[in-house]
């Protein structure tokens, strides 16, 4: 059976016509508006933020004294720094997987040596229970478990011998919610709060890979579990009254 | 230039845009009933693909800044983004100078893809619990770069953008004239 394979001829797309005398004034008009609004929103912008110029690059450092628990409770105010550093002494625990099995399970945690804001010696150690929670200031989900972890300790449901460490991590100047000394400060953060170095040594010490995030380390610094992201209280408080009477 | 006078002025576009592309679907609305609004369309179908150009290049232009000169590296949901919006603005360029008006279907279908990813990012940005509750240590998703007049992030633009491009494209081209379209 004989078939006709050829193809029609493909059309030639028709320009569309245009007027002849050229732009309509009307487009003409169109075109001018388009050209000055852009225009003013430049002025705008110029004129609303000429006074922005200096202040953009934030400064690491503020004068300001500590309270609560981010930082030592000393009379006299210290220069708060927002990045500190820090001392990693063992192996490093593997990177937290996003699903599977845990590799750092019982594993030994490494030690870590560093200070609050203020400078106040803050390390993470072998010695009792400890709850290690990574907040990075900018993280939306640590902005919302922050207050939660407050409202925990207020309302006294910290399971009894625990102990609880913070670590900011991931300080970066140019993103939002900077400087988190400030953010945990008026959070009413009770525990001890280590700032983590700039190339975040401490987080890559407990293997971070994502906020909000908790290490949970018996008396001899073995890792009992890891979790990250938002968690609520009394999962939180399940699941760390349930691996100490385990261990 | 400091940043944050290239945010105001972006910011400021895309409410302008935002303002620009409510008038026009207004128009389109009344438009059989309103010659004042016949008449605005008739003053802007014969560059409204030129306008779209303009404003994915405009688009193309600021995540190209942001990521290159201030530094804001693009999340995975950006980078769709910018999957959708940089052909968009090479197509809409060249139809608009061939005056070739055949791209309307592929425009429309890249641009309301896009549209869809910049919607669930910018829902995400306002509802961090949408996706699995915590940021990536690297480049988070839910995290606002930057934020003006307590609404306008970086999908918003994004958004705004792939919007106006819709509805640009697919305005009626003048009535007067009697020009060949395939679609």
């Amino acid at each position: 059976m004989a078939t006709n394979n050829k193809r029609p001829a493909r059309a030639t797309p028709t320009p569309v016509p245009t007027n002849p005398g050229g732009r309509s004034r009307s487009t003409w008009i169109a075109i001018i508006g388009v050209l000055a609004l852009i225009a003013l929103a430049a002025v705008i912008a110029i004129v609303s933020t000429g006074d922005d110029s200096n202040s953009t690059a934030r400064q690491p450092t503020v004068s300001t004294g500590s309270t609560g628990g981010t930082g030592s409770t000393g009379s006299s105010p210290a220069a708060i720094e927002e990045t500190r550093p820090v001392t990693v002494t063992g192996t490093a625990l593997p990177s937290f997987p996003e699903s599977g099995t845990d590799p750092a399970l019982g594993v030994v945690a490494p030690t870590v040596a560093g200070a609050s804001f203020d400078g106040a010696p803050v390390s993470i150690q072998p010695g009792q229970p400890t709850l290690v929670v990574f907040l990075a200031h900018w993280c939306p989900h640590c902005q919302r478990e922050m207050p939660l972890l407050v409202k925990w300790n207020s309302a006294g449901q910290v399971p009894a011998g625990l102990q609880v460490i913070g670590v900011a991590t991931s300080t970066t100047s140019d993103r939002p919610n900077y400087p988190p000394s400030k953010w945990l400060r008026n959070g009413g953060w009770p525990w001890p709060m280590m700032a983590d170095s700039s190339d975040t040594a401490a987080g890559v010490a407990f293997g971070l890979t994502s906020f909000p995030y908790f290490v949970m380390l018996d008396k001899a610094g073995k890792v009992l579990w890891r979790t990250s992201g938002e968690i609520e209280i009394t999962a939180l408080t399940k699941m760390i009254t349930d691996s100490l009477a385990a261990g | 230039m400091p940043t944050t006078t290239v945010q105001t002025f972006t910011a400021l576009l895309t409410v302008m845009v935002i303002a620009f592309t409510a008038v026009v679907i207004g128009c389109r609305v009344v438009a059989g009933r309103s010659a004042t609004a016949t008449a605005v369309l008739d003053a802007i179908a014969p560059i409204a693909d030129g306008l779209g150009a303009a404003i994915a290049a405009g688009c193309m232009a600021g995540s190209l800044y942001f990521s290159e000169v201030a530094h804001y590296l693009p999340c995975t949901l950006c980078w769709y983004q910018r999957i959708a919006m940089y052909p968009l603005a090479v197509i809409l360029t060249i139809a608009a100078f061939r005056r070739d008006h055949g791209m309307r279907l592929y425009v429309v279908a890249i641009a309301a893809l896009g549209a869809m990813v910049s919607t669930y990012h910018w829902f995400l940005e306002r509802f961090p619990s949408l996706d699995s509750g915590a940021c990536s240590a690297s480049i988070p998703c839910e995290f606002i770069w930057f934020e003006k007049f307590g609404f306008v992030t970086l999908p918003l633009m994004a958004f705004t953008g792939f919007a106006a491009i819709i509805n640009l494209v697919t305005l009626d081209r003048p009535r007067n004239a009697a020009f060949n379209e395939e679609i």
